[in-house]
């Protein structure tokens, strides 16, 4: 250990110095995630949580790794592979590809500008890594995957001064630059299925094509609720499984990873606007409309959105007030963008992207709502 | 009465708490004065090396109000005038012999009564104890031509391994008493002295003042939390406020008619076998208190708490306003995936450690920063330890970005460094929560 400590040590002097100065911010990630930097307090507080940035990412990828698991099974059985194993396999092989192009490419963008700034890689681009995967259908071409990481994180994410500092989440950001410049690849019936020609409709387009009630039409195809809330349907890869999700979702709320107020503010906000159009679309005879409320929640993007996307907490409002509303906000969109927006069926990306982008001001009023009431004390 | 509970907060559990045992200072061979402890003063001396005094010498004055006075907390010869960078003066360092000690004017509590405004204030300044009294906002040395809105004493312990008051007063009611009824002559408005369960009962005859009870984990003992709870100030508005040892320092001083310099102190400290009281000197030398060595290389010795103190050293000195000595442990060198460690005694805040399981434990945890810092990612935990109406992110964004406006807006006249120790402490960022306030403070000073 000693010997390996004081390797790094000279390597860490040999690449600052030396002619490859421009991969030291990659060095210097991996250099720490070995070892903890060693770094003692100067001034107060004297001791430190042991809570590190590292830690924190961690568990969100930790968090993700039953989506990757089941999602990846879903995959190998879309396909039609027999067993659990094999259809794992299949999956994660599909998936493997696009995670790896996904790091090549993002985590070189990050080291050039981690050079440029004179800063290690900071440790959001590995759960970013992870979530963009999960978000794209396990047909994507990996060349479109390269150029939508590449404006994620420098259009996203760089322009702004890096991790912290993004207005919009990256990985939504390179999934909705797909969405707008290769549709073909990220919507329609035939990209969710691993297998050439072969067409599946995602539950969320099945609904809204649906010429009756839509639950009878989602029942026809076989996507029953608890098949959807398990997850053996066709979608993008880690937001069919409800229950991986939730499972998730209970990891990130034990460890305060995630807000719970955001999480739950997105459910209220999407259940109370599915009840809403539920009511009034009594009169209609099939549809998005006809859907009742919770089958919006077990359905396509959004338990994977409310769980992973919403609460990213850069991208997020910031203030505990201002999270409810943004939640609700987000909530409310998706459905509405669900059931009125004839082009697409699904509308949870564009929902929180939209939140992303109202989050300052939500933040701003609620900070402003804070000043306010400091004058007004004691009068 | 008011009482306040607050919810917000966070004790850390760590060894080494000191138990009501108070012993006498093994020996007294040097002590000092350190006009590094008073945030911003500019020290005019008035010794130089090699110079006698007594105890209660003037030492240094300040040089923006010479009324102010610094005086020796010990008699003999002056060894030392410590500077450091661009040789601003650290400390001056005096070698103890005997105990000679000037002799000043002594008061009985009708006097002390019967006392004006003025006349209160000119005893106090020449006491050479005025620098007990502190202002907010800005958390310095109160300006004496000042009225302040009200006088805060805050006798709630609750910073980590925190001394208790009534240990520290060691039984002197009668000065504290005295030092009140001086206080009283200093501002129209009442004296608020807070209280715990714990040391209620000490301070429950007290007259002259507005009693509170506060209860809460950290920082419910913090003056700053508490002049939110009782009386917010306002714009344009000062508060002043006092350490209970300190009012009793002045009752003595009105009394004795000498300088008053006995102290007693908390040892504390995961390093220390048991923590304990030990009675010496106001700016003792470290290794005179304990009856122990102390290693700089493999031990902290922090004046003060291991949230707010100042890095000390076996052969330093206890600072002015510090009352304990926390002796931790240094950081061990670098560990192999420590991120990714179970932690059953690792200390956090955050549910992300199996320690969460064992809440009661107590820990015993290094001088790691256990990570390197990042940009402002986590948000809505901060708040959870700030038990005030106060934005901590915002405010210190708005430090950051030199926004004068908001930052007045947002509280910066409310909020010393210390009242945000905690958010430096969770944050797993690393960001010095500390610092930023101290630079907002700096800035609307110099705004003024």
């Amino acid at each position: 250990m000693k010997s390996l400590l004081l390797f790094l040590a000279n390597l860490d002097v040999k690449i600052k110095e030396g002619p490859f100065k421009i991969v030291h911010p990659m060095f210097g990630a991996i250099n720490s995630m070995l070892f903890t930097p060693g770094h003692g307090t100067t001034t107060g507080p004297h001791i430190r949580d042991s809570i590190d940035m590292k830690r924190f990412m961690g568990i969100v990828i930790f968090a993700l790794v039953p989506s990757i698991l089941v999602g990846s099974y879903n995959v190998g059985a879309q396909a039609g592979v027999e067993g659990l194993f094999a259809a794992f396999m299949f999956g994660f092989l599909k998936l493997l590809p696009i995670i790896v192009v996904t790091y090549a490419v993002g985590l070189g963008w990050e080291m050039i500008f981690g050079h440029i700034n004179g800063h290690d890689i900071h440790e959001g681009f590995l759960v970013t890594g992870i979530l963009l995967p999960l978000t794209l259908p396990p047909t994507i071409p990996l060349w479109q995957v390269a150029v939508a990481v590449s404006f994620g994180t420098v259009i996203g994410k760089e322009v702004f001064g890096g991790t912290g500092m993004n207005l919009l989440n990256p990985a939504l950001t390179a999934r909705a630059f797909l969405f707008f410049t290769y549709p073909g690849n990220i919507s329609g019936d035939s990209v969710w299925v691993a297998l050439d020609g072969f067409t599946g409709a995602t539950p969320l387009a099945a609904a809204a094509s649906s010429t009756g009630p839509a639950v009878e039409t989602l029942n026809a195809a076989g996507f029953t609720l608890s098949n959807m809330f398990f997850g053996f349907n066709p979608g993008s890869i880690g937001e069919t499984s409800t229950i991986a999700i939730l499972i998730g979702a209970v990891i990130l709320l034990i460890t305060g990873v995630a807000s719970w107020r955001i999480m739950l503010a997105t459910l209220i906000g999407a259940y109370g606007m599915a009840l809403i159009v539920q009511f009034f679309g009594a009169d209609v005879a099939g549809g998005m409309r006809t859907l009742p409320a919770h089958y919006h929640l077990v359905m396509g993007g959004f338990m994977f959105g409310a769980v992973f996307m919403t609460t990213d907490p850069v991208s997020a409002a910031g203030t505990n007030i201002g999270k409810w509303i943004y939640g609700i906000l987000i909530g409310v969109m998706a459905i509405l963008i669900r059931v009125f927006n004839p082009a697409y069926p699904e509308g949870m990306m564009l929902a929180i992207l939209f939140g992303n982008v109202f989050s300052p001001l939500i933040d701003h009023f609620v900070v402003q709502a804070n000043i306010k009431r400091r004058l007004n004390y004691g009068k | 009465m008011g009482v306040f509970k607050l919810k917000k907060g966070y004790d850390i559990p760590l060894q080494g708490s000191a138990e009501r045992r108070l012993e006498k200072a093994p020996k007294t061979t040097a002590v000092a004065v350190q006009p590094i402890d008073f945030r911003s003063l500019r020290p005019g001396m008035k010794i130089e090396a090699g110079d006698t005094v007594s105890r209660g010498s003037i030492l240094f004055v300040d040089k923006q109000k010479p009324e102010i006075l610094f005086r020796s907390p010990a008699a003999g010869t002056v060894r030392e005038v410590v500077r450091g960078e661009r040789r601003v003066i650290q400390r001056i360092i005096i070698d103890v012999v005997g105990d000679s000690a000037e002799k000043f004017e002594s008061y009985t509590a009708d006097q002390v009564n019967n006392f004006s405004a003025s006349q209160a204030k000119e005893i106090l300044l020449n006491s050479g104890l005025w620098p007990t009294i502190r202002q907010r906002p800005f958390s310095k040395i109160a300006d004496f031509d000042a009225l302040p809105k009200a006088i805060f004493i805050s006798a709630v312990d609750s910073a980590p391994l925190q001394a208790e008051s009534d240990m520290l007063l060691d039984g002197q009611d009668k000065q504290f008493q005295l030092g009140i009824q001086l206080l009283s002559k200093l501002t129209e408005g009442k004296i608020h002295l807070s209280v715990s369960t714990k040391t209620k009962a000490f301070f429950a005859n007290i007259k002259g003042v507005e009693l509170h009870e506060f209860s809460g984990p950290h920082p419910a003992g913090n003056v700053g939390v508490q002049i939110h709870h009782i009386d917010r100030i306002q714009a344009g508005e000062k508060v002043w406020y006092v350490s209970p040892r300190h009012v009793s320092q002045i009752g003595s001083f009105l009394t004795g008619g000498e300088y008053p310099s006995s102290k007693t102190y908390a040892l504390t400290g995961s390093e220390l076998e048991k923590g304990y009281y030990v009675k010496g000197r106001e700016g003792a030398l470290v290794s005179d208190l304990a009856n122990m060595a102390f290693n700089n290389t493999t031990q902290r010795v922090i004046s003060g708490n291991v949230l707010t103190g100042v890095k000390s050293a076996a052969q330093g000195f206890v600072g002015f306003y510090d009352d304990m000595i926390t002796v931790v442990p240094e950081l061990e060198g670098r560990r192999f995936f420590g991120w990714l460690r179970l932690g059953l005694n690792a200390n956090s805040f955050w549910p992300m450690f199996l320690s969460k399981f064992t809440p009661k434990k107590k820990l015993a945890p290094t001088t790691d920063m256990n990570g390197e810092e990042r940009a402002f990612v986590s948000t809505g935990e901060y708040e959870k330890v700030v038990p005030m109406d106060v934005l901590p992110v915002h405010l210190c964004k708005a430090i950051l970005v030199e926004d004068i406006e908001l930052m007045e807006q947002l509280g910066i006249y409310e909020v010393a460094a210390e009242d945000l120790a905690l958010c430096s402490y969770i944050c797993p960022s690393k960001i010095e929560f500390g610092d930023i306030i101290q630079k907002g403070i700096e800035t609307m000073e110099k705004e003024g």
